[in-house]
């Protein structure tokens, strides 16, 4: 198992289960960071922090949930101590302008009104939508992720959904 | 859109999870990765090392303040018990020099 190699210090086994779980970890801070470099300073720090920590993992649970615990932290740990900044909402190639075929434009629109429906949550409700539907995570799973209720996760996510698709009603899903 | 849930729906939406999956997309994934191993390999700095240590430190001074006030509460125990016998109360209540054998005997017994 990875989680093991990485812990007898095989660092090749390290940068497996990094490269494996990087995007999930950079999404999910994303998440709470908005800014995609702070994210990935976060997911870094998270990673670190795991190889660390990989002492207390119970190598009989799964990983994913452990790790994401520790990123959700380390994102929330990091916009605490930031300056307040906002977040880029549109794609910087949208932003620069230049001729792009309307698809593209009509995406990145929406990929812009969809980062700014989701930074106008809650960060508790932004995390547990993004962890369920994004990553498909359980219920179960991301209450131990954000240390709530099972049945409190269920409404954050209920909530979640309502104001991201009343906000995204026009949403047309892209190949 | 898929069809409004309810809090008791235990499914993903699918349509909701690709279009999040979407904004949130991550560049340059191998990059990061690399990244992140190197920082890995890198040898603490040495403020990470004393960061590492403060944990240690903190409860090492907090063991030794407990341990200093036992024994300071020890020495003030036994400077009551000096003071608390008939012939030593006298002493200090007395104007005038004590007389020695008085003073002796107002030491207490080891």
């Amino acid at each position: 198992m990875l989680a093991a190699r990485a812990r007898a210090g095989d660092r090749t086994a390290f940068g497996e289960l990094v490269a494996r779980y990087a995007d999930q970890a950079r999404r999910v801070a994303r998440a709470v960071l908005q800014d995609p470099d702070d994210a990935d300073d976060a997911a870094q720090d998270a990673f670190l922090a795991a190889l660390v920590k990989l002492e207390q993992y119970d190598a009989a649970r799964p990983f994913g949930p452990w790790l994401m615990r520790i990123v959700a932290n380390a994102a929330t740990d990091r916009r605490r101590r930031r300056t307040v900044r906002r977040a880029e909402l549109l794609d910087d190639g949208f932003i620069g302008g230049g001729p792009q075929p309307d698809a593209m434009a009509e995406r990145a629109v929406l990929l812009g009104r969809l980062r700014k429906a989701l930074a106008e949550l809650p960060e508790r409700r932004r995390l547990a939508v993004v962890l369920f539907d994004m990553e498909g995570y359980a219920h179960a799973e991301i209450a131990e992720i954000l240390g709530m209720p099972e049945g409190t996760v269920r409404s954050e996510v209920f909530h979640a959904r309502r104001h991201l698709r009343t906000l995204l009603a026009d949403w047309r899903e892209q190949p | 859109m898929s069809d409004p849930s309810t809090p008791f729906d235990s499914r993903p939406d699918p349509v909701l999870g690709a279009a999040l999956r979407a904004a949130l997309a991550p560049r340059n994934s191998a990059a990061f990765v690399g990244r992140v191993v190197a920082a890995a390999d890198r040898p603490a700095a040495p403020l990470d090392v004393l960061a590492g240590w403060s944990r240690l430190g903190i409860a090492a001074a907090v063991l030794a303040a407990l341990f200093a006030g036992v024994a300071v509460g020890r020495d003030a125990a036994s400077a009551d018990s000096a003071t608390s016998s008939p012939d030593a109360a006298a002493i200090i209540a007395g104007t005038e020099a004590p007389d020695a054998i008085t003073l002796l005997a107002s030491f207490p017994d080891r």
